[in-house]
């Protein structure tokens, strides 16, 4: 009878959902237990700073200024009189940026990375424009694979190691720049279309 | 003795309301309890995608692209790198192109739980909206893993994917496929067979498939009415055409129809998941694509199947690096156009109104971009 | 000292207050006035605290059904959690809408509280603790518990707003529809018992746990069915929880109510939860009948395990539109409990069994 198969698929819904009464939950107690985030999460975006001299590794080439869709970085980098860049300010608002990555995978030079660092939230939305200093600060703790040519050595021809270890299959080209042999490794030659082939995968903006 | 004189009235079901799947505002005319009419009012969540990506170059079109359908965020940037890859001749490696896959059809049966969450919920029962959650947490987990976001993902690039999998992703991948597996059974012991939800589901909301052929109505709510179009099937894209799964259709056209549909196609998606976790090759993750990425002048529309419907994205190149027009399609703009077909004339309730909204499964960004 | 009460059955505590009182001299109304007026507040004292319980009971049940924890913050695992919502809710704004009909605005929460605690009157928390035996118990309860009604129709007609008014309308003729299994399913018991009163109903089903009603084989427990179904859509509750659908109406007629009033209309249901639990548990489940226990905790035991089946309902189904629920009532229901109701009154008379 139709009723009675009712009746039945009735209590077969209060069975499944009362055999959840005697299962323990699966939600933690945020702020006390905290999740361990997995090592690619997107949260802030940091400066790194070199291992031992404790320096900045940026060196003001703004490719990240250019490779982000939202405009959040601002990076003040004149050149100094020996046609070197000269870092002077790196303003990131973090009202504006979007966590998409793009800024962490157009550096060349170990500079800027994205941290599973999520507990950033201000009552300000001024607080959330964020300094050197502050970028600085924030990166100290990341512990990061340094993957830039050191500067001692000669332009290397052979491809070096990749500079994330997410791309093991990734036949990546070497960093080869453009310029002559005597420049110092670390400067980006300048301007837009003189190194398509700094890294094949970068996205640019003119 | 005077006749009984009634009058229809309106009510605004505004953009803010629990059930409306977004900011959608709804004009109803109604008579008593029953609607007569619906005027769907749109542009709440305009945000000018399209134009925002004539500004940008079409690496940085990727994240826009995410926002504009963030449920299924991984279709979207598939189908945009698509097109540009179609435009630009780039070839897509092979393992590039099994991962894609893998990452698509995982996102399909996230969005397909999250239907499955909020139509129990748009009809009272609240408890299987915490389930089909439960479940997509294992897959948004997967993808926090892989690219590091949970909903708006910039993985799928122009010539490839951003980043490899780590070596964690494919056992959990199983494990989590798996337990979807299992506790579908569950999801279905709560409602497919409830007196409570045939009453409220059954011979609902039927569409006509004519009707909806003439609509441009595409996905599960097309094939839940008897045509049987698939784009995976019939125009197939990437690699589609290596794996072996169905393409689920019935034929009533009505709510539960449209419910069962997707849950069916979890199962199918399922499948296509194992396949392409037994058989991924190893290599490159991404073609030979130009830093500075100046495809030819020309234009291209590409379309994929996304969990909605077709969606499509039509770009026009100038040969610069920004496009110079793009122009988004997605699936749920057609769904609400032919709501109020529905709709008219059959003398349906607030409830069944709402219920019909949800196993449409519009979602208000694709509609507004 | 009871016998020179008569009609008042009053438990020990309550002997001692009654007979402090006469030692006073204050003479025979006052003293009947006062005795009474101390077991309304208390007995209205203990409602609210449960209600507030009842409240926090549902959060976690539903939280566990859902694999969460519900409250957590507020004590061992969110047991003021209700207070300090109270709190916060007499802290809000109360917003008067602009309508003409103020008075029934104001008036439309206050009798649905008022309205929800009538019921207890007659209801027998455990042996000789009752606050009026009254021999018309049932009809008694039955008869105050449509005030509710009323309540609902002004809350909607005065919040001025077409979803108010829907939830409203809905809401009557919903309750309206119930009202007749559920008479009907009591019928049945009352037949059996022969009396009206709520302990001659409690009394009849002493001794063994065989004698309770719901295992009297076949009218019990398809009088239990079809009362548990009348008194859930009774109460508003899922799945009959059309006047408050927050899906569909968004929030029906306690729309426009904000802080205290919405309280009273929320504790209100949480009442009347509570009532139709312990109507079952009297008329099916032996009352306050039980072993070693002291017979209130059975009482209490008994209906929260009734508010627990409530609440699963609640957590586990859809909502029924409405003519479903209409014709559902009518076509199904009443013609059932019917049907129960002449195969209850012909195993009576014929005397068959029971």
């Amino acid at each position: 009878m139709a009723i009675l198969k009712d009746i039945k698929e009735l209590i077969r819904g209060l069975g499944i959902t009362g055999k959840h009464l005697g299962r323990h939950a699966i939600t933690i107690q945020y702020p006390e237990e905290k999740w361990t985030m997995p090592e690619r999460s997107r949260g802030i975006v940091v400066l790194l700073s070199d291992k031992e001299t404790g320096e900045l590794n940026c060196t003001g080439c703004e490719l990240c200024q250019r490779a982000c869709p939202s405009a959040a970085i601002k990076i003040d980098a004149p050149r100094g009189e020996d046609k070197k860049k000269v870092l002077k300010e790196f303003v990131i608002d973090f009202g504006l940026c979007c966590f998409c990555g793009l800024c962490e995978e157009s550096c060349n030079f170990c500079a800027i990375k994205m941290v599973p660092k999520y507990e950033f939230s201000d009552e300000n939305k001024e607080n959330l424009v964020w300094d050197i200093k502050k970028l600085q600060e924030m990166g100290l703790d990341v512990d990061y694979v340094d993957t830039r040519r050191k500067k001692k050595k000669p332009v290397d021809k052979a491809k070096p190691a990749d500079k994330t270890s997410e791309k093991p299959a990734e036949a990546t080209p070497s960093k080869e720049p453009n310029s002559s042999a005597g420049n110092n490794d670390q400067k980006k030659p300048e301007g837009d279309e003189s190194s398509p082939d700094q890294k094949e995968t970068r996205g640019e903006e003119s | 003795m005077p006749d009984l004189r009634t009058q229809e009235y309106m009510v605004n079901m505004g953009p803010h309301h629990p059930s409306t799947h977004g900011v959608c505002r709804l004009i109803l005319t109604m008579d008593g309890e029953k609607v007569v009419d619906i005027e769907p009012v749109i542009g709440y969540l305009h945000r000018s995608l399209e134009k925002v990506c004539e500004n940008r170059t079409y690496a940085q079109c990727i994240p826009i692209m995410d926002r504009f359908e963030y449920v299924t965020s991984m279709s979207t940037n598939q189908v945009f790198s698509l097109a540009a890859e179609r435009l630009a001749e780039i070839e897509v490696p092979e393992r590039a192109e099994y991962l894609r896959v893998i990452m698509l059809e995982l996102n399909r049966i996230a969005s397909h739980l999250l239907f499955y969450g909020t139509t129990a919920m748009d009809c009272g029962a609240l408890t299987p909206f915490l389930y089909g959650l439960r479940e997509r947490e294992l897959i948004i987990d997967l993808f926090e893993m892989t690219c590091g976001q949970r909903l708006t993902y910039n993985y799928i690039w122009v010539g490839g994917v951003s980043k490899d999998i780590p070596p964690e992703f494919e056992p959990k991948c199983r494990e989590a496929i798996k337990i979807i597996g299992e506790k579908l059974d569950d999801y279905q012991g709560l409602l497919n067979e409830n007196p409570i939800w045939l009453a409220r589901m059954k011979d609902v909301g039927i569409l006509d498939p004519d009707l909806a052929i003439a609509w441009g109505v595409s996905g599960p709510v097309l094939r839940a009415s008897g045509v049987k179009y698939d784009l995976r099937k019939d125009d197939p894209y990437s690699i589609y055409d290596k794996f072996d799964f169905d393409i689920p259709t019935l034929e009533a056209g009505d709510n539960f129809d449209r419910y069962l549909l997707r849950i069916e196609e979890i199962k199918q998606s399922i499948r296509i998941i194992e396949q392409a976790l037994d058989g991924l090759p190893e290599g490159p993750i991404r073609g030979k694509v130009k830093a500075n990425f100046k495809p030819p002048e020309g234009e291209v529309y590409c379309r994929i199947e996304n969990s909605r419907g077709e969606m499509g994205v039509y770009i026009r190149s100038d040969g610069s690096k920004k496009p110079l027009r793009v122009k988004m399609r997605g699936g749920s703009f057609n769904q609400l156009q032919v709501l109020p077909e529905i709709v008219r004339g059959k003398g349906y309730y607030i409830a069944d109104l709402v219920a019909i909204f949800a196993t449409l499964d519009i979602i208000l960004p694709e509609v507004d971009r | 000292m009871s016998e020179s009460l008569g009609m008042l059955e009053l438990a020990r505590v309550f002997g001692w207050l009654h007979e402090l009182l006469v030692d006073t001299g204050l003479g025979e109304p006052w003293v009947t006035i006062i005795t009474y007026a101390v077991l309304a507040v208390v007995v209205f004292g203990v409602l609210a605290v449960l209600a507030l319980f009842l409240v926090w009971w549902e959060r976690k049940i539903a939280g566990h059904i859902q694999q969460r924890f519900g409250p957590m913050r507020n004590g061992w695992h969110g047991w003021y959690q209700t207070i300090m919502d109270g709190l916060k809710l007499l802290q809000k704004e109360d917003v008067i809408i602009a309508t003409r009909d103020k008075p029934v605005f104001f008036w439309a929460p206050v009798i649905c509280f008022v309205a929800a605690f009538l019921a207890y009157v007659v209801m027998p928390f455990g042996k000789d603790l009752i606050v009026a035996d009254l021999n018309i118990g049932i009809l008694y309860i039955l008869a105050v518990t449509t005030f509710t009604v009323i309540s609902l129709l002004m809350a909607g007609w005065a919040s001025h707003n077409k979803y108010a008014l829907l939830g409203g309308m809905r809401s009557a003729a919903q309750v309206v529809s119930y009202e007749v299994p559920m008479v009907v399913s009591i019928l049945v018991i009352v037949l059996f018992v022969g009396s009206l009163s709520m302990q001659d109903i409690v009394t009849a089903q002493s001794g063994n746990i065989f004698n309770w009603f719901i295992f009297r084989v076949p009218f019990g427990p398809i009088a239990f069915a079809t009362y548990i179904i009348a008194a859930t859509a009774e109460a508003n509750r899922t799945p009959f929880d059309i006047p408050e659908a927050e899906q569909e109406l968004v929030a029906g007629f306690n729309i426009e109510y904000s802080g205290m009033k919405f309280a009273m209309f929320f504790l209100a249901e949480f009442i009347n939860l509570f009532t139709v639990s312990a109507i079952a548990v009297t008329l099916f489940f032996g009352g306050w009948n039980g072993a070693i226990l002291p017979s209130w905790l059975w009482f209490l035991l008994k209906t929260c395990g009734v508010v627990l089946l409530l609440m699963l309902f609640r957590w586990t189904y859809p909502r029924l539109r409405v003519d479903q629920l209409m014709r559902f009532s009518w076509k199904f229901l009443v013609p059932v409990t019917f049907a129960n109701l002449i195969i209850g009154a012909i195993i009576k008379y014929a005397g068959w069994y029971w």
